[in-house]
């Protein structure tokens, strides 16, 4: 078992490598370095400027720059955001939280409706409910989240007009709640908040996901071994979900991997439109004040999440299917 | 491998032989799903192509001396004050302010009536007919003195009605051009990887994998970065198409290099090497017309996909600039003016609903298409 994730982190290395140093590259593309915008900041002094200059080796070649920039990251030390004047990791530690927190609760709902609805559907295809779901499911991939977001948030605003009925829309936190709550209160509070951007962002997984588990089943179920299941006598429930919807579920399992980066990404969009404090809002208002070294640093973090995310479904995928061996 | 050749069987007169296309194109006519999205997207182009017509205003004309903010949808009237029958008119709009919430509001002024006339013509709105025809001529119109809105206007006075028309052909068109240029990268990087194999083929695939590595909205605001962010319109629009072709070849180069990799060593690819063909044209005219179907297939999966990533870029403003519109930077205007303002002007919403048209026909479409080619499936 150790091995075989030491195998697959060194496997890793030269992705991570790549990708930081694509990432590196695109920014030293970008018009200005670092500290252009300091430059004209009146309170900036060249003695300052020289300082930030030799610390981050902006006077140095290219390459060079970037080993110590990399060094730099796999220290913790993710550069300095100039519009925040803090360090990057200071800056990025809570919106990459909050973000993980809609993620964290979107993956949930996600399996928790998935697979009973793709389940349902491989075992009664075509009924009423399948096709039910199926139309639904393609409801769920063709609205654009964020437009769905708004909608979300108009039919609440109507909800709450006429019944007066107290869901909070938008935010991470109320501000009307004393400060000196429980920590159970304040997680509750933070909890229904992020509920509704949650479900809105979970419904194009659930599309997607519903359909492949329905397919893998169906496919599944039609199998050889699954008849012979059936003749040893097993139990109907038996058969489905301990030997058909196991073998069913490793696609499933193996995309966890894409789950958590495309989950932080893809909840752009919906934090946005409910101004959750995300990763997202926080890139993009370093995208319109030109600071670089957020970018690049988020970018390098979600990269890394992405490759842990990977090692996981790996690993999970090995856990799960026993003709994957470790070694 | 060899394959014995089927024995050639007298031909019944009348029976005629079925090519593959016309197989396909009949299985994909018969599919419902698949029709449905055929019309809606064949209403959705046509309004594109159609859209200085339809559209009773220009894209970015709005009055400077009487200017209508957020002006509701126009109520139309067929019946007048006596509750006459007559042909469609409007009334013209006054503002109040409302005692109450203090806000600008329109009401119908019953003093000034317009009659809509259609087929009409306005000089001083005039537009290409299907990009080249120079013309004045519009769907409809009403008179100086009313302004009609059928779907309201918005901060500026201008008509949505006519922005979304005119936004059709940015967000169609965009799709269609990045999915272009994902395709012919996804092929040249793909053939390249699949037909040399070894180094160049490691290359590719590494860097295919560090494209996948990174989040696709955090590389496209980065790379948007790399240009000045009050760019000419135009050339945004030029960049999002790019930058949305750029990052997305990955998944079709890793596809046509399988497929070209298994056909490498198929007899009929020898054959032509051993004729003395150029790699090129082996790749290009023996062995990428082997994966026409899947590519067809994964152009009109990945075009709703670009559709939808555009109208997000715009939704968050580094994509479609003023005075260009698509429907994602319609759909900006929803989000603008904070939550309070939707239940005033819920119409700001009806951009969205084009969105998840198009994309949703395109679904059916590609969905439709991949059954039609799959002989599985084949009903």
């Amino acid at each position: 078992m150790v091995p075989f994730i030491l195998r697959r982190l060194v496997q890793l290395i030269p992705t991570f490598l790549l990708a930081t140093l694509v990432a590196f590259v695109i920014i030293q593309l970008a018009p200005g370095d670092f500290l252009s915008q300091l430059k004209e900041n009146p309170r900036a002094t060249a003695v300052q400027i020289q300082q930030l200059t030799t610390l981050y080796g902006l006077d140095r070649p290219g390459w060079q720059q970037y080993f110590q920039w990399l060094f730099n990251l796999l220290r913790g030390d993710l550069g300095l955001s100039f519009q925040y004047n803090q360090p990057v990791l200071q800056l990025i530690k809570g919106p990459a939280l909050n973000s993980l927190i809609l993620v964290g609760i979107s993956v949930v709902i996600s399996f928790a409706v998935a697979i009973p609805v793709g389940v349902y559907g491989a075992l009664r295809p075509y009924s009423f409910g399948d096709r039910f779901s199926s139309f639904l499911a393609y409801f769920g991939l063709g609205i654009p989240s964020f437009f769905f977001a708004l909608l979300a948030i108009y039919a609440l605003l109507v909800t709450q007009q006429t019944t007066g009925w107290d869901m909070p829309i938008g935010g991470k936190t109320s501000g009307s709640l004393p400060a000196d709550i429980s920590a159970g209160r304040h997680a509750w509070d933070i909890f229904v908040h992020a509920l509704v951007p949650s479900i809105i962002l979970v419904l194009r997984s659930i599309s997607s996901d519903s359909r492949v588990i329905r397919g893998q089943m169906l496919e599944t179920m039609g199998q050889d071994y699954i008849r012979t299941a059936r003749a040893k006598g097993l139990g109907d429930r038996q058969v489905t979900y301990k030997h058909a919807l196991k073998i069913a579920l490793l696609p499933i399992i193996a995309s966890i991997g894409g789950f958590l980066p495309a989950l932080i990404g893809g909840a752009g969009f919906v934090e946005v439109v409910f101004s959750w404090p995300g990763l997202t809002p926080m890139l993009l208002s370093a995208f319109f004040n030109n600071d670089l070294y957020v970018l690049m640093s988020t970018l390098a973090v979600s990269t890394l999440l992405y490759i842990i995310g990977n090692l996981l479904s790996d690993l999970l995928l090995a856990a799960v299917d026993p003709r994957i061996r470790y070694t | 491998m060899t394959t014995t050749p089927t024995p050639a069987r007298p031909a019944e007169p009348r029976a005629r032989s079925q090519s593959q296309w016309s197989v396909v194109r009949r299985q994909f006519v018969r599919n419902p799903l698949a029709r449905f999205g055929m019309v809606i997207l064949g209403l959705l182009y046509l309004t594109a192509l159609l859209a200085g017509f339809l559209g009773p205003y220009g894209i970015t004309e709005y009055s400077t001396s009487d200017r209508i903010s957020w002006a509701p949808p126009t109520h139309i009237h067929i019946r007048d004050a006596q509750g006459q029958l007559r042909s469609p008119f409007i009334y013209g709009v006054k503002r109040v302010v409302n005692n109450e919430t203090f806000r600008d509001e329109y009401v119908e002024n019953k003093d000034v009536v317009c009659p809509i006339n259609f087929l009409t013509s306005r000089e001083t709105a005039s537009y290409r007919f299907l990009g080249f025809i120079p013309s004045t001529f519009k769907l409809f119109g009403v008179g100086e003195g009313c302004k009609i809105y059928l779907w309201g206007s918005d901060n500026l006075g201008r008509d949505q009605f006519s922005r979304i028309m005119y936004g059709s052909q940015i967000s169609l068109t965009i799709g269609i051009l990045a999915t272009v240029i994902s395709v012919v990268l996804g092929l040249v990087f793909g053939g390249i990887a699949g037909y040399f194999g070894g180094l160049p083929d490691s290359l590719i695939m590494r860097f295919v994998e560090v494209l996948s590595a990174i989040p696709g909205l955090f590389l496209l605001i980065t790379l948007r970065a790399l240009f000045p962010i009050n760019a000419n319109p135009l050339l945004v629009f030029y960049i999002v198409v790019i930058l949305l072709g750029v990052i997305g070849w990955g998944g079709l180069a890793r596809v046509v290099r399988g497929q070209l990799l298994s056909a490498r060593e198929l007899d009929y690819v020898q054959a032509a090497q051993a004729l003395g063909a150029s790699d090129t044209r082996v790749v290009a005219r023996h062995m990428l017309p082997n994966t026409a179907t899947f590519i067809i297939i994964s152009l009109s999966i990945a075009i709703p996909g670009y559709i939808l990533e555009e109208s997000g870029l715009s939704f968050i403003g580094i994509g479609i600039v003023e005075p260009y519109a698509s429907w994602g930077s319609l759909l900006k205007l929803a989000q603008d003016g904070g939550f309070e303002s939707l239940t005033g002007r819920p119409w700001v919403l009806i951009p969205g609903i084009f969105i998840f048209l198009a994309v949703l026909g395109w679904q059916f479409v590609g969905d439709g298409l991949r059954d039609a080619f799959d002989p599985r499936r084949r009903s």
